[in-house]
């Protein structure tokens, strides 16, 4: 009777603990009901908090106001930009949804213009233990998505909306980075215009670790994301769309190739590169339309901030080995 | 008798244990975080804040009086609405030293004149030799005064401790 009682009592022990266990389990694996995720900023490597990077045969340079935590950086030469143009873009709320604005964008975009500035060379002094970012970037592809997520997402639908564009025939790519960028009408839910012009990450989509960053028509929210209602590429007064999304896509562009995981180039904030020089465009000049520009390249003026350049002390600057300017 | 009493609490339990996996959601993959870029407000005011906790670690009474107004009311769960007359004495005292903090996860709602400014503050700090570390959310009020921004009201909160502690290998460089 006795060992009957104990076998009871074994076995009701073991319900209760797989009744715990199960309670515990259902508890972590439930998400967020909006379906976000708060940005809780970078992974901090345990190895890289005890012990400063050691460069072995790369170039990490330390010390300039941004620190190494020992991820990879992007060395492609030049790093794929794929662009999905999701929503409207062709006659949509606001006058930059359109196409107008695509082939703007685009062009800035490619090797004769960004993707092979002087500006965009200031990335040369990231690296990681293998070599350092080439300074090169281009525009290598688009896709075209009518509202496959709808028209108010999280951010837990862009890893469906990458993959879609891949299955439509965007190259998989784990050394490229994808950009969704959203028409006006678009509602991104987890604080577009309230807290973020655009942002950066990284997840496993079809088996590979892709980075993408999302920008919304920053014509949405013209005080909290341009640094002027009309730009010097606006089509019309007040329609300041494509300088504020170049200068947002430079951003993220910047971020993505120098810190693609979230363990790469940040400092002790958790700033990364263009995070440290935000809203900062160092002298201007003044183009025909009233606009203030300080870049020139692709055969157009372009108004885009500062990065921070990791070298000579560290600083926000227009061009590799340029002054360095505060605002 | 026992026995049957067993069986039936047993099953009782298996029905609990199926009930309740049966009820959980299907597993979402979980997302990375992810690195924002601010919009202009909260650059604005995430420096505006920042310059505030420096002026208290600095102890500097004029910058702290032109950061907040002279109405302002910090205001608190289940406690007296402090004055600012009153708030300001009690961070520029010795006796209280804010040793670091970490400002995360601002948003900002612009009222042209005024803003409504929302962060978690991550601070480690002593008031006279106790610590006074710990997570805390405050919302502020900020209204415009001229061309610059003055604090109007805070609303804050502990929420807990301290989540993790703030870096401080970096040398500042002076241009951050």
């Amino acid at each position: 009777m006795r060992t009957s009682l104990g076998k009871m009592k074994s076995v009701l022990v073991l319900l209760f603990v797989i009744l715990a266990a199960n309670f515990l389990a259902a508890q972590s694996l439930r998400p967020g009901s909006d379906g976000d995720v708060s940005p809780s900023g970078h992974v901090q490597d345990a190895a890289a908090a005890k012990q400063p990077a050691v460069p072995s045969g790369g170039a990490v340079v330390q010390g300039n106001g941004i620190n190494y935590h020992n991820g990879p950086v992007l060395k492609g030469n030049p790093v794929p930009i794929y662009v999905i143009w999701y929503g409207n873009w062709t006659n949509g709320a606001k006058a930059s949804d359109s196409q107008l604005t695509v082939s703007t964008i685009e062009t800035f975009l490619g090797s004769n213009a960004l993707g092979g500035s002087s500006y965009e060379a200031i990335n040369t002094t990231y690296g990681d233990t293998t070599g350092n970012v080439s300074g090169h970037l281009n525009f290598s592809g688009h896709s075209f998505d009518n509202y496959s997520a709808g028209a108010k997402f999280g951010d837990r639908s862009l890893p469906g909306i990458v993959s879609r564009a891949i299955s439509g025939g965007l190259p998989n790519d784990p050394n490229g980075v994808y950009v969704v960028l959203t028409s006006s009408d678009v509602n991104e839910t987890s604080g577009f215009c309230r807290t973020y012009c655009g942002f950066h990450t990284h997840n496993t989509i079809l088996g590979n670790d892709l980075k993408y960053a999302y920008i919304g028509n920053v014509d949405k929210c013209p005080s909290g994301c341009e640094i002027q209602s009309t730009g010097p590429n606006s089509p019309a007064p007040g329609v300041g769309g494509i300088d504020g999304i170049a200068n947002v896509l430079t951003h993220e562009t910047e971020e993505a190739i120098t810190d693609p995981d979230l363990n790469a180039w940040f400092d002790a904030s958790g700033n990364e590169d263009a995070d440290k020089c935000n809203f900062k465009f160092g002298p201007t000049q003044t183009a025909a339309n009233g606009a203030k520009f300080n870049q020139t390249f692709g055969g157009l003026n372009w108004m885009i901030q500062m990065e921070w350049e990791n070298s000579r002390g560290g600083g926000c600057d227009q061009t590799l080995g340029g002054p360095f300017f505060t605002n | 008798m026992l026995q049957a009493r067993f069986g039936w609490f047993a099953g009782l339990i298996s029905l609990i244990v199926t009930l309740t996996m049966a009820a959980q959601e299907p597993v979402k993959p979980a997302l990375n975080p992810r690195i924002i870029t601010a919009t202009r407000q909260v650059s604005i005011f995430t420096d505006l804040e920042t310059r505030m906790l420096r002026t208290i670690q600095a102890k500097d009474q004029a910058a702290l009086n032109s950061l907040v107004s002279d109405d302002c009311m910090i205001e608190m769960p289940d406690a007296d609405p402090l004055p600012a007359e009153d708030w300001m004495p009690s961070v520029l005292a010795k006796n209280y030293v804010l040793k670091s903090f970490l400002i995360r996860q601002v948003s900002v709602i612009d009222q042209g004149d005024s803003a409504i400014v929302k962060f978690d503050r991550v601070q480690q700090a002593t008031y006279k030799g106790a610590p006074e570390n710990g997570e805390f959310f405050v919302v502020d009020l900020w209204k415009k005064s001229g061309d610059s921004w003055k604090l109007a009201n805070r609303y804050v909160a502990k929420v807990g401790p301290v989540p993790w502690m703030p870096k401080t290998d970096a040398k500042p460089t002076g241009k951050q």
